[in-house]
């Protein structure tokens, strides 16, 4: 209680200054992380804030931070949503809350199983948090955290120190209200899409909906659920009214629902397509070549995802 | 204080990064050549395998993208095809290199039989085919892909489990009743290679792959296999039948046996070729 009492009584200025010393004292608290500083944040709509991931694969540069991440500040509590794709990114994350508000964070919700995601989880245990996942996400987490974890470490070497599998400790099925205070999150499980386990986020006060990896902008989609699954829950997403959205790749900020109308386009085109390979005889390895052509030089990372992309779609679609 | 640890973890990197540099990707010619030869006695013995100078073939690509999906094919040259009676699939460094051997029955073509792999580390493939009079030849592709053995499996895993041992068949187009049947057979099993670790348990999920796959074309062989985890989840093989008796219809039957004893099968009419 004494900080708050603290920030009553004190100037704009000097709570400024506070929270200044407040991120600072964070920062020294991750001894080993000397080196970390807050990451940059956009405040989309009030209380809302995300952090721009960069549109590459993981790689030492970037530590893994290629994915949008954030947070939803209420009147009690904070909810973290996504903590990042390293324990590093989840400490440079928790230092950007505690420069804005000493407000309990409460939950860190995992909106799917990908280690940008996820793997900054480790970085909130001493906060305490409810970790909400999907009712999936553990099952998910079995067959390949670990394998994840591994990929992480020889990817970025000693930047993936501290990066965890952090179990959720509540479990998602179909729909999960939370209220942060005068601020209630909806957060509702999807059906296989881009994974077997994707969580969105609807905050009610401004109504933001957060699709995380449900959404992606400029940078192709990865199909690792369902194509026809993910096409089946856009167009109900889509009929969804919200101000704004937030993808998981991409601006931090996009209108809804046109903004899906890329994504849309691309995953009818490689099922389209797929389905006329599958049909035609063409075989799994040289689908891709045949395969939503119309879409290449409009995504970014193209050429890196889009034949895995057909190949399991085609794994999927071939028994149809 | 600080130093020490970071040397440390500095210091263990690099052990990390040259144990990395002598794996599977960073092998010599002349190692990977030690690795077939010692392949080639532990699964032939003394037996001489010879070079197949094109009349085995493998179709795969060099740069796999999914190193969990990488399909092969096999092809046999038309003049040796009706002497072949057996076909071995080894990847020289998976953990288990002996992916698949075909035991052909009268009535395969063995002129091409497909299926997809797990590729755990850029490696050899060979394909080594059997005569009915036991002479051994033996083709060789090399493919890069690495990951494939541990790579996380199930994309949609409810969807796995209630499909678990469903089988279907697709039947390519043919315009004469005496063409072979090329058949396309898709099997849905994890075929789980026991190499992934539950971190929640720390143990690891067990095994559990297909072992046998008997194929039969009205009560007659036409090919059993026996495989192991290096078979992709839903595998997948395309082959062609060459019925003896084209006037009564065909009915195709597959028979699975998978290492926790869980027994499938499925039959399907062959259709003639003017309903396909």
């Amino acid at each position: 209680m004494a900080p708050l009492i603290a920030l009553l009584l004190l100037s704009r200025r000097s709570v400024l200054a506070l929270a200044a010393i407040t991120a600072a004292v964070a920062l020294m608290a991750s001894a080993s992380h000397a080196e970390t500083s807050p990451l940059p944040v956009t405040e989309i709509a009030p209380g809302v804030f995300i952090h721009g991931g960069a549109h590459e694969a993981a790689n030492p540069a970037n530590g893994d931070a290629i994915a949008n991440i954030g947070f939803i500040i209420g009147r009690d509590a904070v909810a973290v949503i996504d903590p990042g794709g390293s324990f590093e990114e989840g400490t440079a994350l928790r230092a950007t809350i505690r420069a804005r508000t000493d407000r309990r964070i409460r939950y860190v919700i995992l909106t799917h199983v990908h280690p940008d995601h996820i793997f900054g989880a480790a970085a909130f245990r001493d906060d305490h948090p409810d970790f909400i996942g999907h009712a999936k996400l553990p099952g998910a987490l079995a067959q390949r955290g670990e394998y994840y974890l591994r990929r992480l470490r020889s990817v970025l070497g000693e930047e993936a120190d501290g990066s965890e599998i952090v179990l959720p400790t509540i479990l998602v099925s179909d729909r999960l209200e939370l209220d942060l205070g005068d601020r209630g999150l909806t957060i509702q499980a999807q059906g296989p899409a881009h994974t077997d386990n994707d969580l969105t986020v609807f905050d009610k006060n401004t109504r933001t909906f957060w699709l995380a990896d449900l959404l992606f902008i400029d940078r192709i989609p990865a199909i690792d659920g369902s194509i026809v699954g993910w096409l089946d829950e856009l167009r109900r997403m889509r009929a969804i009214p919200a101000e704004r959205a937030v993808p998981g790749h991409g601006p931090v900020s996009v209108s809804w629902p046109d903004a899906a109308e890329p994504e849309r386009r691309y995953l009818e085109a490689v099922a389209r397509d797929t389905r006329a390979a599958i049909k035609s005889g063409i075989g799994i390895a040289d689908a891709w070549h045949h395969v939503a052509n119309s879409e290449r030089g409009r995504w970014l990372l193209f050429d890196d995802y889009h034949p895995r992309n057909v190949t399991a779609s085609y794994k999927e679609l071939e028994w149809e | 204080m600080g130093v020490t640890p970071a040397i440390s973890r500095r210091v263990l990197a690099a052990i990390v990064l040259f144990l990395c540099a002598f794996g599977g990707s960073e092998r010599s010619e002349a190692e990977r050549a030690a690795r077939w030869s010692d392949l080639k006695h532990a699964i032939f013995g003394d037996r001489t395998v010879e070079d197949a100078a094109n009349r085995v073939t493998i179709d795969a690509p060099a740069r796999a993208e999914d190193a969990a999906v990488v399909p092969v094919a096999v092809r046999i040259a038309e003049a040796l095809a009706p002497e072949i009676r057996g076909l071995y699939l080894v990847i020289d460094d998976n953990p288990s290199p002996l992916a698949a051997h075909f035991l052909l029955g009268p009535l395969a073509d063995a002129r091409e039989i497909a299926t997809r792999v797990r590729v755990d580390d850029y490696t050899y493939l060979h394909a080594v085919a059997e005569t009915a009079d036991g002479r051994l030849y033996a083709a060789a592709r090399f493919i890069k892909a690495a990951g494939g053995c541990s790579a996380p499996a199930g994309k949609d895993q409810a969807l796995a489990l209630e499909r678990l041992g469903k089988m279907k068949v697709n039947f390519t187009e043919r315009s004469k009743t005496d063409e072979p049947v090329r058949v396309k057979l898709l099997i849905s099993h994890p075929n789980n290679s026991g190499l992934q670790m539950d971190q929640a348990t720390r143990n690891y999920i067990p095994a559990d792959f297909m072992q046998t796959l008997e194929v039969t074309y009205n009560g007659q062989s036409v090919f059993r296999l026996e495989s192991d985890v290096a078979i992709s989840e839903d595998p997948t093989f395309n082959f062609s039948i060459r019925p003896t008796d084209w006037s009564s219809p065909g009915v195709i039957k597959a028979e699975i046996l998978d290492s926790s004893k869980r027994h499938f099968t499925q039959s399907w009419p062959v259709p003639n070729p003017a309903q396909m």
